[in-house]
């Protein structure tokens, strides 16, 4: 579904992220895991067109995507909730489901979606006319996830769901990631914490310094001797 | 004296509605591009020679003719962004406001200079069947082509409200002004909705033109003079409520006003300032300002 070939990225005349590659099958849970620093997030912000790339491809759905303006990236299904606070905060929690249906292939379906949100979301419910600001973190986190699920994406990109929030809340978070993975939304997700995403993911790439170090199905990453002694505590 | 009170707040607040209307367009360019576009106040001033030649040439009234300036002033404004201002917000933010003041007061310059060339020095304004009438309330004058540049200022602020806070669009805007990726992220065509606020921005310094030619006057150095005041507005106002910016221009008139009696004429423009000062000492987020709203 999304394939990243040899990815150059960089601010100014800082280059982050060097020759990067991976791949998202449609269906598929894939995680980027490394610490901070790696180059996670300006990867994914590379997809998305948010950044210029200094060299590599990427498609989605098969057609090259590299240069396309980030709405119609988005337009296309390929949808991102970018870290910590991916909500608009003076705009209510109505608001902000309504501009996450902004694009004309969401606008069609956004009643029945935001019914569907706030069936997952009863909180989100209560809280509609409350400015998005005034939420808490976890209830700003599912808001950020009910948004883009009300852009009907095909693929979804999470950087960092589990930055800042409760461990409790980080688990009702992965639970909903893997939800909507049940109903056929491709997932890709960067993240620090690498033992409970190995459990979630299918398959996990290793970003060091801003190189892919190593890949592997999550069970053969969980095994795998570098990334035990590196990120995982037994 | 108290005759003379009155009468002054009363013109105060009908000026000051003016201030509103000015500073209404300036403050939505600002919030949502990030743009200080100083040179808002040469729109007015060609939006006030758009209802005047529209008057002369054609003999429509300038209360008919302002859908006709709004739409000539959003053309121009398109012109402007795409010429000037499309390249000001490819910066981060504060590079946007440092650059728009040095791009926009070119244009200062420039507008005057060609309005100087255009329709020379002189002051205009048109006169109309109405243009001394009046409403007599107690011993208040109200000119009626002065009332209708607070009424419009009124509409003009309900109107952009409404749009901002009911509109898909609205909320794209508002989206954009508040953080342009995350807006992008949504799927909002984040230079498109730039262009269509710079638009809708120059458009409504058209319709406060049309007031100023109907009740004051048009030369080709006015602008600078309504920037300033709807500078000073919308830092009483705070961002985040159009409304609010209406009120913070009728309070500044009306300080103003009643300042030119009791303190005298010349020193209204101090007195205004004194307390622009004071309010800001106790509330630094602007009369109306909501914490985090740009438009």
């Amino acid at each position: 579904m999304l394939k990243v070939e040899h990815l150059s990225v960089g601010y100014d005349d800082l280059q982050v992220v060097w020759d990067v590659s991976f791949e998202v099958p449609a269906g598929a849970l894939v995680a980027i895991i490394g610490s901070n620093g790696a180059g996670k997030t300006t990867t994914l912000r590379a997809v998305m067109n948010l950044l210029p790339l200094m060299g590599g491809a990427i498609t989605f759905k098969d057609e090259p995507i590299v240069g396309t303006p980030t709405h119609q990236i988005v337009e296309r299904g390929l949808v991102m909730i970018p870290e910590s606070r991916a909500t608009f905060a003076s705009l209510s929690v109505a608001d902000n489901l309504h501009l996450g249906a902004y694009t004309k292939w969401a606008r069609a379906e956004k009643k029945s979606a935001m019914e569907g949100v706030y069936e997952i979301f009863p909180r989100l419910a209560e809280r509609r006319t409350q400015l998005a600001g005034t939420l808490s973190g976890g209830e700003r986190q599912m808001l950020a996830i009910g948004k883009a699920l009300m852009a009907r994406p095909e693929m979804l990109v999470l950087d960092e769901p589990s930055l800042g929030l409760a461990p409790m809340i980080v688990e009702d978070t992965f639970d909903e990631i893997r939800r909507i993975r049940e109903r056929g939304v491709s997932v890709l997700m960067v993240e620090q914490h690498v033992e409970m995403t190995l459990e979630l993911v299918d398959y996990a790439y290793v970003l060091e310094l801003g190189q892919i170090v190593t890949e592997g199905s999550s069970r053969d990453l969980m095994t795998d001797s570098r990334v035990r002694e590196a990120y995982l505590s037994f | 004296m108290t005759q003379l009170v009155l009468q002054s707040a009363v013109s105060g607040l009908l000026v000051g509605g003016m201030y509103g209307l000015v500073a209404l367009g300036l403050a939505l360019a600002f919030g949502v591009l990030k743009v200080l576009n100083v040179a808002h106040g040469e729109l007015v001033m060609l939006g006030g020679y758009a209802a005047f030649l529209i008057f002369t040439e054609r003999g429509i009234d300038p209360l008919l003719s302002m859908p006709l300036v709004f739409v000539v002033l959003a053309f121009i404004g398109v012109v402007l962004y795409q010429l000037l201002f499309r390249f000001v917000v490819r910066f981060d933010i504060e590079k946007r406001i440092k650059n728009s003041l040095l791009i926009s007061f070119g244009l200062v310059l420039i507008l005057q200079a060609i309005a100087v060339l255009l329709f020379t020095g002189d002051d205009r304004s048109i006169v109309t069947g109405y243009s001394s009438a009046a409403w007599v309330v107690g011993m208040v004058r109200i000119p009626w082509v002065r009332l209708s540049g607070l009424v419009v200022a009124v509409i003009a602020a309900v109107a952009l409200e409404w749009l901002l806070t009911r509109t898909t669009f609205g909320h794209a805007v508002r989206g954009t002004a508040e953080d342009w990726s995350l807006a992008s992220l949504a799927g909002v065509d984040v230079r498109r909705v730039y262009m269509i606020a710079f638009a809708i921005s120059a458009g409504l310094a058209g319709l406060a033109g049309s007031m100023v030619s109907l009740g004051y006057s048009v030369n080709p150095t006015i602008g600078l003079g309504w920037t300033l005041k709807a500078l000073v507005v919308i830092v009483l106002a705070g961002l985040g409520s159009m409304r609010g910016i209406v009120l913070a221009g009728m309070l500044l008139g009306l300080i103003e006003g009643l300042a030119s009696v009791w303190v005298g004429g010349p020193y209204r423009g101090v007195v205004a300032l004194v307390v622009f000062l004071v309010v800001l000492s106790f509330r630094p987020q602007g009369l109306f300002g909501r914490g985090g709203a740009y438009v």
